[in-house]
């Protein structure tokens, strides 16, 4: 389904990715996880479209070039990308922005529009998913949130977009363990087989509720280790020092023992 | 009220000289701080002209479009007032509206005038030299009018006389509420402007909408001046929407002249194209324990340029006074330009004053934030930049008249 190869993008001819290679198949949840600076962000944001990359290398959804489209053509393709700041717009209605987001990737699409009464059923279904209160549809998109809020607002999106791929960029960071719970419920129901899903995360605390199907280490904007859910827990263990300044075409960053397979 | 013809008893300096356009002398010029960004040029040209040379029958085309709003509606074409247009029969008990030929208000006895402090200019003297009349509208004691008063202006210049120049007085009796929306649209491509003066008073404890609409074609040059004297416990919320002319000037000057006043005033202007829009605010507190808001926005495009000139003057004995002052402003072009400047004058002890402004662009992450969902470039930019006008129309009370504002506003920044 996403097929990424030899990435790399640099901003202002600061390399941050350098050959990054990964392929997700339909169905499956991926766990991108590695240390601060490692590039984590500006992989899911050079796959979203964020302008200021040079870019280097493939990257097809379903066989789509992503990289030649605009972010809102990337998201009609079927991207979602789960921020892990998500952005404050006072005075945009959150359900006025919903609606707009879901008829304008139906549009691109070539499908009918859906009005007003009808998109209020599936933004309800939505919000049941992530605990959602009523009023807040009526705010205004983000603003004022809690953390928390925000993130599950990001969950929201997903369920209403209903993507192909959704990338979570550390939709775990700044949770306490309720919300954590509540949103992985939600990315649990959303998983299908036609649907695959990238988390990107520092810590293994999300992967015990939402088990991923491989474990990546992302360091040096180079993916150095790929495993199954263990990788994540010897990550946890041991954190990234075995893996930092690491060759990754010489020799293992981990011993040998620690992969169970 | 009673058809005043002007007098000569004025003494004012800014005289007149010729008999239908400001001299040298009278016009303002750049060193006027509230003349500052006028096209001094193009103000030289405008013919005041008297009345009766430039009345005539709105166009066909013009008639057109008159906005529709439920209620009384009076109608002003090139300062003269069509009585086929206006719908001023059968008035909702309470409301008068009378008409007037010549000159803007009754000369007051100076003994009772005690709120003759409003700022003179050129263009007041020139309607009061060459104002072809206007309306009166009161509103009687104790009266709530639910529908609101509708007061159009169009002008259809012609090249004798491009600028009419007329009056609208209105009063609100003790306890009583209306609403008045005026709107001035134009048409036709020759060159020529709009001078209006509106002088409201409110009697104690009545409140009123004012909302003003001005959107003239890029031809014209509009100069629009409200006067508003508020007595004890009353309430003015007004709204403006200075959206066209090739320079569109707003002037409110509100006095607050009896205890515990308020005045809530907001606007927004949207410039596109080489247009100006100037908003000159000023509110005088002279009573006690009154209240006063100026919240100002701007949308800034192509190379418009956008002055808000906000002034809030606290008389000496005016304790308890809560005013406050903000402008904001988004430039959607590296060549629009924003010009702010609080005018702020304070002699009174006890006094709460508030002011900021802010000028910015539209937020590139919140844009990238919308197109990772799918919506346009095109359509994210218009969501943010009616997210940032949207709260000068929210706080409009009437459904109606919001909702109509908000077409309007759509329908000419499509």
């Amino acid at each position: 389904m996403l097929m990424v190869e030899n990435l790399s993008t640099s901003i202002g001819g600061t390399p941050i990715l350098e050959g990054l290679d990964l392929s997700v198949g339909a169905g499956e949840v991926h766990a991108i996880m590695g240390p601060n600076g490692s590039g984590k962000s500006t992989f899911a944001h050079a796959l979203a479209g964020r302008d200021g990359y040079e870019i280097g290398g493939t990257a097809t959804l379903d066989g789509v070039d992503l990289l030649a489209m605009d972010p809102e053509a990337r998201a009609a393709a079927g991207l979602f990308i789960g921020f892990q700041y998500p952005v404050e717009i006072p005075g945009v209605n959150n359900m006025y922005f919903l609606r707009t987001a879901l008829n304008s990737v139906r549009r691109a699409r070539g499908e009918e529009e859906i009005g007003a009464r009808d998109f209020l059923a599936v933004a309800r279904e939505a919000m049941e998913l992530v605990e959602m209160k009523k009023d807040f549809l009526n705010r205004s998109v983000n603003a004022g949130f809690s953390g928390g809020e925000k993130k599950r607002n990001e969950i929201l999106q997903m369920a209403i977009m209903r993507p192909r791929l959704a990338l979570l960029d550390e939709t775990d960071s700044g949770l306490d363990i309720d919300a954590l719970q509540i949103i992985a419920a939600g990315v649990n129901s959303l998983r299908s087989p036609e649907r695959s899903v990238v988390i990107i995360t520092h810590y293994q605390r999300l992967l015990d509720y939402i088990k991923p199907d491989v474990v990546h280490v992302l360091v040096g904007g180079r993916i150095v280790d790929s495993g199954d859910h263990t990788l994540a827990h010897y990550l946890e263990d041991h954190g990234y020092a075995n893996f930092v300044n690491h060759d990754p075409d010489s020799a293992p960053g981990r011993p040998l023992t620690g992969t169970a397979s | 009220m009673t058809a005043q013809v002007a007098t000569s008893a004025h003494s004012n300096p800014l005289d007149l000289h010729g008999a239908d356009r400001l001299d040298d002398v009278s016009r303002p010029t750049k060193h006027d701080d509230a003349w500052r960004y006028a096209p001094h040029d193009l103000l030289a040209r405008l013919l005041f002209g008297s009345t009766t040379a430039t009345a005539q029958q709105a166009p066909a085309v013009a008639v057109n479009r008159i906005p529709q709003l439920d209620g009384p509606r009076i109608v002003i074409v090139n300062g003269v007032i069509d009585v086929d247009q206006s719908q001023i029969a059968a008035l909702p008990d309470g409301l008068r509206i009378s008409t007037f030929a010549g000159s803007a208000t009754e000369p007051t006895d100076p003994a009772d005038d005690v709120d003759s402090g409003f700022a003179a200019d050129a263009f007041l003297i020139a309607i009061e030299r060459f104002g072809s009349g206007g309306v009166a509208i009161e509103v009687t004691d104790g009266h709530h009018l639910d529908v609101p008063i509708h007061l159009v202006d169009l002008v259809a210049p012609n090249q004798t006389r491009n600028t009419p120049s007329r009056s609208a007085v209105v009063r609100l009796g003790e306890k009583s509420s209306a609403t008045i929306v005026e709107t001035r649209i134009g048409t036709g491509p020759v060159f020529g402007g709009l001078n209006t003066r509106t002088s409201i008073t409110l009697e104690s404890n009545a409140a009123l909408e004012h909302i003003l609409l001005q959107n003239l074609p890029e031809t014209q040059i509009h100069l629009g001046r409200v006067e508003v004297s508020q007595h004890a416990g009353s309430t003015l919320r007004a709204h403006s929407f200075n959206l066209g002319a090739s320079y569109g000037r707003v002037a409110y000057e509100v006095h607050l002249l009896g205890a515990g006043g308020q005045a809530d005033l907001s606007g927004l202007y949207f410039g596109t194209g080489a247009q100006t829009l100037d908003q000159q605010i000023t509110v005088v507190h002279s009573a006690r324990d009154c209240t006063s808001r100026q919240s100002y926005r701007g949308v800034l495009d192509d190379e418009s340029t956008g002055v808000f000139n906000g002034g809030i003057d606290v008389r000496p004995g005016a304790d308890g006074t809560d005013a406050q002052q903000s402008n904001d402003n988004l430039l959607l072009s590296d060549r629009a330009e924003a010009n702010t400047q609080p005018r702020l004058e304070i002699l009174a002890d006890d006094v709460a004053c508030k002011h900021g402004a802010t000028v910015g662009q539209l937020d590139d992450s919140a844009l990238y934030y919308l197109r990772t969902r799918g919506i346009t470039a095109n359509d994210a930019r218009r969501l943010l930049i009616d997210a940032f006008a949207s709260q000068a129309v929210d706080n409009i009370e009437s459904d109606a008249v919001r909702a109509w504002i908000r077409a309007r506003i759509g329908a000419s920044h499509a």
